[in-house]
Order: C-alpha cells, then sequence, then structure tokens
C-alpha cells in the first residue's frame, strides 16, 4: 500500500465519517432557513456561510455529501452491472444475440430520453417524499444509465469469445453460465470499473439536471447536484471562494476512490 | 418557443382579450415576450402626481444640455432586441422587437405617457369621444410632414384606419377595436378632423389609439414613410436594425429645437442576456430595457450608478390551489382547496415580505391583487398586502375543524394535511418562494412537498388534466385596464385557473365576480367601471382564488452616457422618451 | 467401431460458402497409441481438432461423415453429451500456452473449475486431484504457485499447468495442437518427454498435431500426413521416413534441416517408436 493510496483511504474515511456525523456535526438542520442572513459570506455561525435562502451550506454540504456519496455510487452499480449482463452476455454469445443486443443498445440510446423522463414523471405521484424521490431519481439514473457501458462491453466480451483461453475452458468441459461468469466476466473487470468510476460524477450532476423535469432530489433535501447547480451563477471565485467546496470535495472524493480502487485492480488483475 | 404554444393552448388568438399572459419564467422574459401587446391607457388618471420642485430644476438643466447636444448632434444610442423582429408593418405588430421599433418611428394620434400613465396629445392636437362610446373624432396637427416629406391629413388617418380593420389583414391591433359587427367607417369633417365610427361602444376607445401607428395613404414608400422620431434606414436579419432620425418630425423641444436629439439608433438582435451585459459593461450598448434581478445586482456591486430599480411593475406570482370538481385529487384534498378559510389561512401562513427581500433581493413588493399598485388609476388602495401572520392562519382553520396534533394539521376526519406546489423547473425565484412558503407552512403544521416541471408539462397539468395541487405561476400583465383581464375572472374563461371553463359560477363569489366584470365592461363612466372593480379586487382578496405573492420589480440599466433617461415600469421602460434621450460629448466623440 | 481403435474418423468438414477444409479425412487411433498429425499450417490440421471435441460449432462449420470415439459418434451426438466427454474422455492442449490460460484467473481457480466440470465432490477431493495432475506434469503443488495468475508463468510451467488441465480426469485421448510449437528447443524437448511419460504412465492415447516432423518423429508411433484436407499418407513412424510415398512427404522430408548433429536423425527416431 503506497502512501498515495493511504492518504485517499484516510480522506474517503474521513468523509464518510464526517458525513455519517452529520447530526451531530452540523451547527443546524439542512433546511432550516436563517432568513436575516440570505447568501451571506463565511462566519463562525456559518463555517461556509449560506446559500441564497439562509440555508447554512456546511450544513446542506455534509447532508448532501451522505445522500450522493451512498446513492450516486449505488446507482453506477445497478447501470454498469445492467451493462455487464447485456453487453457481456451479447457479446461472449455472439451471432444473433450480439446483433440483437446491439440494435437495443443502439435504440435505447437513440430514445428520446427527455420525453419518456417526462412521461415517467407524469407516471409517478406529486406527493413524493424528498427521500423518496432521492430513491426514485438515483434508481432511474442506475436503470438509465446502461448501455453506453454495454455498448464497450460487448465489444470486449465479443474478442474474449474468439480467445484461446475460452475455447481451452470449453474443451475443458466448461459451458453457459458457469463459463460466462468464470472465464469471461472476470476479464471485463478492468472496463467494468471504468465505466463505473466515470458512471458516478455523471449520475451525480444528471441528477441535478433531472431536477429541470421534477424528478431530482426534491427540496428541500440537499445533495451534490443541487449543491453544484447553484455554481451556475457564481460571479467570481475569487470573491466567494467558499462556494467552491461542494465542487473541490467531489473532486476529491472521486480521485480518492480511483487511487484505492486503481491499485486492487493491479492486484488482482 | 413554449411559451408561445402554451399561450395559445390558453389563450384563443383572435380572443380581444388577450392582454393577460401566463408567464412561464420570470427569469426569462422573452419566452413570453412574443405575446405581449401594446399596454393601452386611460386618460382617466386619478390625480396629477406632484411634480417636486427639484424635479423641475432638473428637468431645466437637462433642457439646456439638451440644446447643446442638439447643436452638436446627438451621436447614435445603441442597445439590444431579444428577438428578429417579425414585421416593419406597424398594423401587423405582434412582438416585443416589432414593438419597440413601431414605438420608436411610428406616430400617432394619441399617447399614453408612460410615466404618468395618462394620455396625451400627439399627431391629434385634441380629440371628442360620442357620449355612446361608438365615435371619436379627432382634430389633427397642422403641417406634419411624413419622413419622406408627404404632408400628413385626415386622409391616412382614413387609410390607417379602414386598412387596420381589414378582416383580411389579421391585424391583433385591430382586434382590440372589433366590438360588434358591421363595418367601421371614416368621416372626413375636412383636412385637419375626421371622425371614426364604430358598430358598437368600445370601452377606453381613445386609449387604443396609443397603438395605432398612421400610416401614408399617397407616400409611394408604404410603411417606410413615418411619422416618428426615427425612421428603420437599414436592416440586416439576424443581426442588427438602424434607425436613423427622422428630419421632418413635427415635435419641438421648450427651446424649439426640433426632436429627436439623437442622430440614430443602432439595435443589435441578441437573444443571448450574457452577451448583452458583457457588452453592455464594455459601453458597446447603452441600455439594457428588462433586467433580471439576479443580473441587476451583479451590476449593482460593482457600478450601481448605472442600474435602476422603477418599483413594482404590473407582473405578479401567485400561488392557487385547484378547485376543479372533476380533477383526479382525493375529496378531502378538494373540499381544503374549496374551503375559503383554508385559503386565507395559507395566505395570512406565508411571510411576502421574506419572498421579496430573499428570493428578489428586495427588488420586489408584497402584492395585494389582481392589479398592481403601479397601476395608478385601478389599483384599489383600501386593500393592503395580506399579513403574515401564523397564529390567526391557526385560528382560520380551527373554525374549519383543523387542528394540530403532534406538530402536524389535520383535519377534521383526521387527514394530515399535506400538498405539493408544483412550478416551471426555469424560474429560480419561484421555486425558492415555494421553499420558502415551505417552511413558513410547516410551522402551521402543513407538509408541502415542491416538485418542479418543465413548462409544458405543467401547463398541461393546470389547464388540461388537473392534475396538481397547487400551483406557483405568474400572469404577465401588459394591460392597465381591466378589460385585459376579463379572461382570467369570468368564470367561464380558460384563464380562470382554479377552476376553468365553469358552465355556470359553481360560487357565489365566483357569480358576483362575473357581474362585476360584465358591468366594469359595459359602463363607460370611468368611475363606475373603477367601482365595479375595486369590488372585483375586495373578492378577490377574501376568497384569495390566487394567493398573490409579489410583484416584481421593473429593473432596468442604463450606461452613464446616456442623458435624459428615466426609466418606467412600462413598456419600452427606457426608451419611452426616446426622443429626448441624448448622448454626452465624451461618448459622442469616442464613437 | 470396429477394429477395437479408440478413435476412427471420416470427416469431411467446410464452413460456409467455401471449399471442404477437410476432404474424406480418415484416421485411426488405438487405445495407448501417440498418433502424430502433420501439416502445414492451413492444411487444416486444428479443424481436424476442433471437429472431433465438436468444437466447430462457433465457426459454423458443418461436420459430415463419422467420428467413433469408445464406440459413438461423435459427430452425431448431441452437444450435452459432448460436454460431459470433453475434459473427461477427451481433452486439448492448445498452441500458445500463456494465451491459453485466463489471465483473470489464479492457477488454482482454472484447474478447480476444470475438475468441477466433471466431478462433484468436497474440496479436499479437488485439492487432491490438483495436487496428483500438478505432479504428474512436474509443477510444484504448494499454495504459492497455486496461486499464481498465469501473468506470473514462464512459458513451460503455463504448458505444464494446461496440460495437469488436461489430464486432470485421466481422458482417453489428449488432442495436443501444436502444443510445443511456441517453446524454445529445451522446453520443447521437456515436454514432449512429459507427453511420452504420461502416455507411458496412464496409457492415454495422444494424438499429437504439429508442423514439426522431428518432433512428432520423436514420440509418436504412426503419422499421418495431412496436405490441403486430405491425409495423404499414413502409417508407422519408421515406414514413413524410410519410404516416403506421396511427392508432398517427400518434400517434407527433404526439406528437414541437414545438421551433422542430426544425421541418422530417422533411425534414432524409429528406435525410438520401437521401445
Amino acid at each position: 500500500m503506497n502512501a498515495a493510496r493511504k492518504l485517499a483511504c484516510v480522506v474517503l474515511l474521513a468523509v464518510c465519517a464526517v458525513s455519517l456525523a452529520a447530526d451531530w456535526l452540523a451547527p443546524s438542520g439542512y433546511a432550516k432557513q436563517f432568513r436575516e442572513v440570505p447568501s451571506s459570506p463565511p462566519s463562525r455561525q456559518h463555517l461556509l456561510g449560506t446559500d441564497e435562502i439562509g440555508r447554512d451550506r456546511f450544513a446542506r454540504v455534509l447532508y448532501g455529501t451522505r445522500i450522493s456519496l451512498v446513492l450516486a455510487p449505488a446507482a453506477a452499480l445497478v447501470s454498469t452491472l445492467l451493462a455487464a449482463l447485456v453487453g457481456g452476455l451479447a457479446g461472449y454469445l455472439g451471432g444473433i444475440w450480439l446483433r440483437i443486443a446491439t440494435s437495443f443498445t443502439d435504440l435505447f440510446l437513440s430514445l428520446p430520453w427527455l420525453f419518456l423522463l417526462i412521461a415517467v414523471r407524469a407516471l409517478l405521484p406529486l406527493n413524493v417524499s424528498p427521500l423518496s424521490s432521492v430513491l426514485i431519481t438515483f434508481f432511474i439514473l442506475g436503470l438509465l444509465g446502461w448501455a453506453a457501458s454495454a455498448r464497450v462491453l460487448s465489444a470486449s466480451a465479443d474478442s474474449l469469445r474468439n480467445s484461446d483461453f475460452v475455447l481451452q475452458a470449453q474443451a475443458s468441459g466448461l459451458h453457459g453460465p458457469r463459463l460466462f461468469f468464470v472465464h469471461v466476466l472476470p476479464n471485463l473487470k478492468p472496463i467494468l470499473y471504468a465505466q463505473f468510476w466515470i458512471s458516478i460524477p455523471v449520475f451525480i450532476l444528471s441528477e441535478a439536471n433531472l431536477g429541470i423535469l421534477g424528478l431530482g432530489v426534491a427540496e428541500p433535501l440537499p445533495s451534490w447536484g443541487s449543491l453544484l447547480r447553484e455554481l451556475e451563477g457564481l460571479v467570481s471565485f475569487r470573491e466567494e471562494p467558499w462556494r467552491l467546496v461542494p465542487l473541490v470535495l467531489l473532486i476529491v472524493v472521486l480521485t480518492s476512490f480511483q487511487l484505492v480502487l486503481s491499485n486492487n485492480e493491479e492486484v488482482t488483475a | 418557443m413554449n411559451g408561445r404554444r402554451a399561450f395559445s393552448e390558453l389563450v384563443p388568438a383572435k380572443d380581444s382579450y388577450t392582454r393577460v399572459i401566463l408567464s412561464g419564467a420570470a427569469t426569462s422574459r422573452s419566452e413570453v415576450a412574443a405575446e405581449s401587446k401594446d399596454p393601452y391607457f386611460t386618460r382617466n388618471a386619478s390625480k396629477d402626481s406632484p411634480v417636486p420642485r427639484g424635479f423641475l430644476l432638473l428637468l431645466l438643466c437637462l433642457a439646456l444640455l439638451a440644446a447643446a447636444a442638439y447643436a452638436q448632434g446627438g451621436g447614435e444610442l445603441r442597445f439590444c432586441l431579444r428577438n428578429e423582429p417579425k414585421t416593419f408593418d406597424p398594423l401587423l405588430v405582434d412582438d416585443d422587437s416589432s414593438l419597440s421599433i413601431r414605438y420608436l418611428t411610428g406616430g400617432v394620434l394619441v399617447r399614453a405617457n408612460r410615466k404618468t400613465q395618462q394620455l396625451e396629445p400627439e399627431l391629434a392636437e385634441s380629440w371628442r369621444l360620442s357620449k355612446d362610446g361608438k365615435q371619436i373624432t379627432f382634430k389633427l396637427r397642422h403641417g406634419v410632414l411624413f419622413s419622406d416629406g408627404t404632408p400628413f391629413s385626415a386622409d391616412d388617418v382614413a387609410y390607417t384606419m379602414q386598412r387596420l380593420m381589414d378582416p383580411n389583414l389579421h391585424s391583433s391591433t385591430g382586434d382590440a377595436f372589433r366590438s360588434g359587427t358591421g363595418a367601421v367607417t371614416t368621416l372626413k369633417l375636412g383636412p385637419d378632423q375626421i371622425t371614426v365610427i364604430f358598430p358598437a361602444p368600445i370601452v377606453e376607445l381613445d386609449a387604443l389609439f396609443d397603438q395605432v401607428a398612421i400610416m401614408s395613404a399617397h407616400s409611394p414608400k408604404k410603411e417606410g414613410a413615418v411619422l416618428g422620431p426615427f425612421l428603420v434606414a437599414e436592416y440586416k436579419a439576424g443581426s442588427s436594425v438602424l434607425l436613423k432620425r427622422n428630419p421632418n418630425y413635427w415635435k419641438k423641444d421648450a427651446h424649439g429645437h426640433r426632436l429627436p436629439y439623437l442622430d440614430s439608433i443602432h439595435l443589435d438582435i441578441q437573444p443571448n442576456r450574457d452577451v448583452e451585459m458583457l457588452r453592455f459593461k464594455r459601453g458597446e450598448l447603452d441600455l439594457i430595457n428588462v433586467l433580471d434581478s439576479d443580473y441587476f445586482d451583479k451590476l449593482a456591486s460593482t457600478s450601481p450608478q448605472l442600474v435602476h430599480d422603477a418599483g413594482a411593475s404590473l407582473d405578479a406570482d401567485f400561488l392557487w390551489f385547484n378547485q376543479v370538481a372533476s380533477a383526479p385529487i382525493p375529496p378531502y384534498k378538494r373540499a381544503w382547496f374549496r374551503s375559503t378559510n383554508f385559503r386565507r389561512a395559507v395566505s395570512e401562513a406565508i411571510n411576502r415580505a421574506d419572498l421579496s427581500r430573499i428570493v428578489y433581493n428586495g427588488h420586489a413588493q408584497p402584492a395585494v391583487g389582481p392589479v398592481s399598485p403601479a397601476n395608478k388609476f385601478w389599483f384599489n388602495s383600501r386593500l393592503h398586502p395580506e399579513a403574515h401572520n401564523p397564529d390567526a392562519a391557526l385560528k382560520r382553520l380551527q373554525a374549519d375543524g383543523f387542528h394540530l396534533q403532534d406538530g402536524t394539521l389535520k383535519d377534521k376526519d383526521g387527514n394530515a394535511v399535506e400538498f405539493s406546489i408544483v412550478t416551471n423547473a426555469s424560474s429560480k425565484p419561484r421555486e425558492r418562494m415555494a421553499v420558502l412558503m415551505q417552511e413558513d407552512l410547516g410551522k402551521i403544521g402543513i407538509k408541502v412537498n415542491v416538485v418542479t416541471l418543465d413548462f409544458p408539462s405543467l401547463l398541461e397539468r393546470i389547464s388540461q388534466k388537473f392534475n396538481y395541487e397547487a400551483a406557483i405561476l405568474g400572469f404577465r400583465n401588459v394591460d392597465l385596464d381591466p378589460s385585459g383581464q376579463m379572461n382570467i375572472w369570468l368564470s367561464s374563461a380558460e384563464n380562470h385557473a382554479w377552476n376553468p371553463q365553469q358552465k355556470s359560477p359553481e360560487t357565489a363569489w365566483e357569480a358576483e365576480i362575473d357581474k362585476l366584470m360584465r358591468a366594469q365592461a359595459s359602463a363607460s363612466d370611468p368611475k363606475k367601471r373603477k367601482q365595479s372593480f375595486d369590488r372585483v379586487q375586495e373578492i378577490v382578496y377574501e376568497q384569495a382564488p390566487f394567493i398573490y405573492l409579489v410583484n416584481q420589480d421593473a429593473l432596468s440599466a442604463v450606461s452613464t452616457s446616456v442623458e435624459g433617461a428615466n426609466p418606467v415600469i412600462l413598456h419600452p421602460q427606457t426608451f419611452w422618451n426616446a426622443e429626448r434621450l441624448t448622448l454626452n460629448a465624451n461618448t459622442r466623440a469616442s464613437r | 467401431m470396429n477394429d477395437g481403435s479408440l478413435l476412427s474418423a471420416q470427416v469431411t468438414v467446410r464452413y460456409p460458402g467455401k471449399p471442404p477444409v477437410l476432404r474424406g479425412v480418415t484416421l485411426e487411433i488405438a487405445p495407448g497409441e501417440i498418433m502424430g498429425l502433420v501439416g502445414q499450417s492451413g492444411s487444416g490440421k486444428s479443424t481436424l481438432a476442433l471437429a472431433v471435441l465438436g468444437l466447430l460449432g462457433r465457426q459454423r462449420a458443418t461436420v459430415e461423415g463419422r467420428i467413433w470415439f469408445q464406440d459413438t459418434d461423435l459427430v452425431a451426438m448431441r452437444e450435452r453429451d459432448l460436454r460431459a466427454l470433453r475434459g473427461r474422455s477427451l481433452s486439448l492442449v492448445l498452441q500458445s500456452p500463456l494465451a491459453s490460460l485466463n489471465p483473470a484467473l489464479r492457477v488454482r481457480t482454472q484447474l478447480k473449475e476444470a475438475w468441477r466440470a466433471h466431478a462433484n465432490g468436497t474440496s479436499a477431493d479437488c485439492d487432491a486431484a490438483i495436487r496428483a495432475a500438478m505432479t504428474s506434469v512436474s509443477l510444484p503443488a504448494d499454495e504459492d504457485f497455486l496461486r499464481k495468475h498465469a501473468s506470473q508463468l514462464s512459458v513451460g510451467q503455463a504448458q505444464r499447468v494446461l496440460i495437469a488441465m488436461a489430464v486432470l480426469h485421466r481422458p482417453a485421448l489428449l488432442i495436443a495442437d501444436e502444443a510445443t510449437s511456441a517453446l524454445d528447443v529445451i522446453t520443447q524437448s521437456e515436454i514432449l518427454q512429459l507427453f511420452a511419460r504420461l502416455n507411458r504412465e496412464t496409457g492415454m492415447s495422444i494424438l499429437y498435431i504439429s508442423h514439426d516432423l522431428p518432433s512428432v518423429a520423436e514420440i509418436c508411433q504412426r503419422i499421418a500426413i495431412l496436405h490441403e484436407g486430405e491425409i495423404v499418407e499414413s502409417g508407422p513412424t519408421a515406414q514413413i521416413f524410410a519410404a516416403p510415398r506421396h511427392p508432398y512427404t517427400r518434400r517434407l522430408m527433404s526439406s528437414l534441416p541437414h545438421l551433422p548433429t542430426r544425421t541418422g536423425e530417422p533411425s534414432a527416431a524409429q528406435a525410438a517408436a520401437a521401445k
């Protein structure tokens, strides 16, 4: 374990611990509005200042981290597994299956998502508690995010299918799911990892965009997505550097995750 | 454009009452701007506004400056149009950009002063309305020439009216004059006197002429011959419009100098607000006519001298509950929404001062009702914004059998009070207001869920499926006269948002509003009309079908290089007095 | 199915839209025999090997004819039954040892999977089988070695692992398709010795496919020469070397390098075959 990885572990643990301890660490709830001091700079009461309607930014970052840090990877996991199943299996089976899966994936990618999401919103009830809204949001992201990864995976699985070791395994009498899960899937792992890590920031940001369709994390619950969306109107980073905290946090956490996991990969591969 | 489609869904295009617009986006007015029609005015100002002595002094100074400026030539004023002008034919104007160009180039018989909101003689030295409200007689100004030198006479008025009312022209300006079946005729009493006769009485007939730019009956240049202060000299599609000074413009300043002072006006067609702001900051533009509050504050933080807050505008945002009988919502919720006490309690629980202070940074005023206090004549000054009073709200709710239980409000059958508020995602201010109200209402035990939707979905829910509980939207009021609000208040109207298109009024108060609105529309005596509409405002206040939240301020930016600017709340906010604007000497030298 | 041979094939194989790759190829292997199949690359050697194992389906090739193996026709056999044979009675060792081992798996996992394909037993049984197989191919059976990935093995070790996998269930026939071609001379000779030893010790038959005549001669009792999809000549090794009848065989013989040390090689091979 090298120094960078150790540091990354420490950072991740610290971020997790702090966000889990939000109930004790946060000076106030994420929804409490300090209406006398909206958009205020950092102070002793509000370590990161307050947002446009006077909510404590520090508390919102803590709670937002808790939500995004759990749910974005969960959604990425769902989408990566779906991609592995659809893309990996199709590539491995080859022939007609690969063609069917490729056209299905292409169709899925070319669907007018905006309209489908609007339809999804129309099907869901309006009175959804903020917490359920979070789960729905990330579930939708997970379900929708698989197609691009599946494409990459089916190409790799296709080349694995023709590899010597798969032939060798078949000659040893292996077949069916066993052959796929033992011999094909582990070799897709590096690609799966890559797809997984690419998905997380994409999902965090998509969550913010889903808010436009009434599907995102509902107010007053914070998320990294909604915190990042607040940066849109930022005039000058120099004047309000504390507002960059969510962005910095996102970068730090993702980098740490990657450091920790890339090392694992080297050992197992 | 979303707004346009949505709008046409709500309001039939040929309806003569289409002067109120459901505004989808407070932050991006241009979405709906294309639908706006000319405001029109009343000559019946309640009182002259007192003019401070300092103001007179200022006017004097300005006049002197202007005189000096005239001597040297007034320079070129530059600002942006947000959209391509759709027409240069003054009788076909239907969009904001064309409206601005018509304002700057067209000569009208009477002009509503944008500041005083009163009618002033323009090409007509005076006018007279007949008792029955069907006829208007103008006495025309002598010796006026069109920009190409053609003389102006009663022929031109007759020609313009005839063309305007031609059904084949499909002029929406003309629609305002279509009161009944039958032809509009003109009667020339002499070269400078003409009577226009309508088949049926028209409310505020003279004010409507503010929108009728007179065209020449004889000039071969057609709409190229104008009577306004400027003429269209050059048009580059998609890029810019250049207006030049009309050398034959009739108006003179106090010193006898011919107006306008400016040599030309350069209008860039620029839909992007960031670019507009950037170019304004660089000094390449002199005006920003309509400014959003966040841009306003950004600019104010560095250059407070450039921004102008003209006070509350006619636009208002409001919250309403779905009272449609067939709406797919639980019956017990419909019962809440149909309860006057419930609506009033919600209204009382909302802290409007916080809404305007926090969401609009103070660039909005707590709203009273359908008429903004900015509408000097029609506003019912006996009414005041609902005071923030959670205790009174709870008392009202108790009267209806609601009670607090462990911090949750329950109705008499024990249902916890929870509802969703939908609003359009493109409007940050509305979303923020919703979140503030979420907390306000939380304090009286009501749970609110905020849902932001894209505008088309939102409109579908509130106007077709009625699948919503409460909504926040705004009407963009482009009209001072209450006639423009008929399509909201009549219970049969489509924009009667809380319960539209009723066969017959479902409640006594809606029936009374129907009666009062019809009364004001048929009366010709302004005092009687005001009496009726004052009562409408009171009923709306008491019944709170719309819970009015705030009136946004009219915000604009004017460069220090412009002299004589005096931004107002009515369109065209910054250049309503364009013929008297000048650029200072330094700016002229540098251009 | 006639004279007690282990494998008796007479097949024609074609890929869609092309002339047949194998035309009426006949091949017989007796129990306990090491049979050599020699031919240039592209002559259809590997196709024959895959045809025997029934693994040509992927390439959408069609097999006509009969392949009798232990009194059953493999061509007519259902895939399900074929699977039961593959790795148990019939096993395969491929040309490039490193590519034939799954890069993502440890040696143990690889062997375990191969064992589980045909055996139900405790993990102790499995470990014992693995250890036995490893020992039989002269590889260490310790934990350190079994935990290695393919990338951590030498080519020779990798090939031995593959052979260990192939002999795990003591098959009746092992098909070695160019199994030594990718190896250096010393390793190659070690592996050849290993094949010879396994044949001697377990009595399993080996179909040794190669383009390399000397190595074939070293361990095979009989040789078949495959040329352009047809067997042009077959017979005992000594006989072929002594009197090649077909022009292609003669060309093949004459292309052998005539190194001083290799002089008289055929006779040495004959001697080995006679043993």
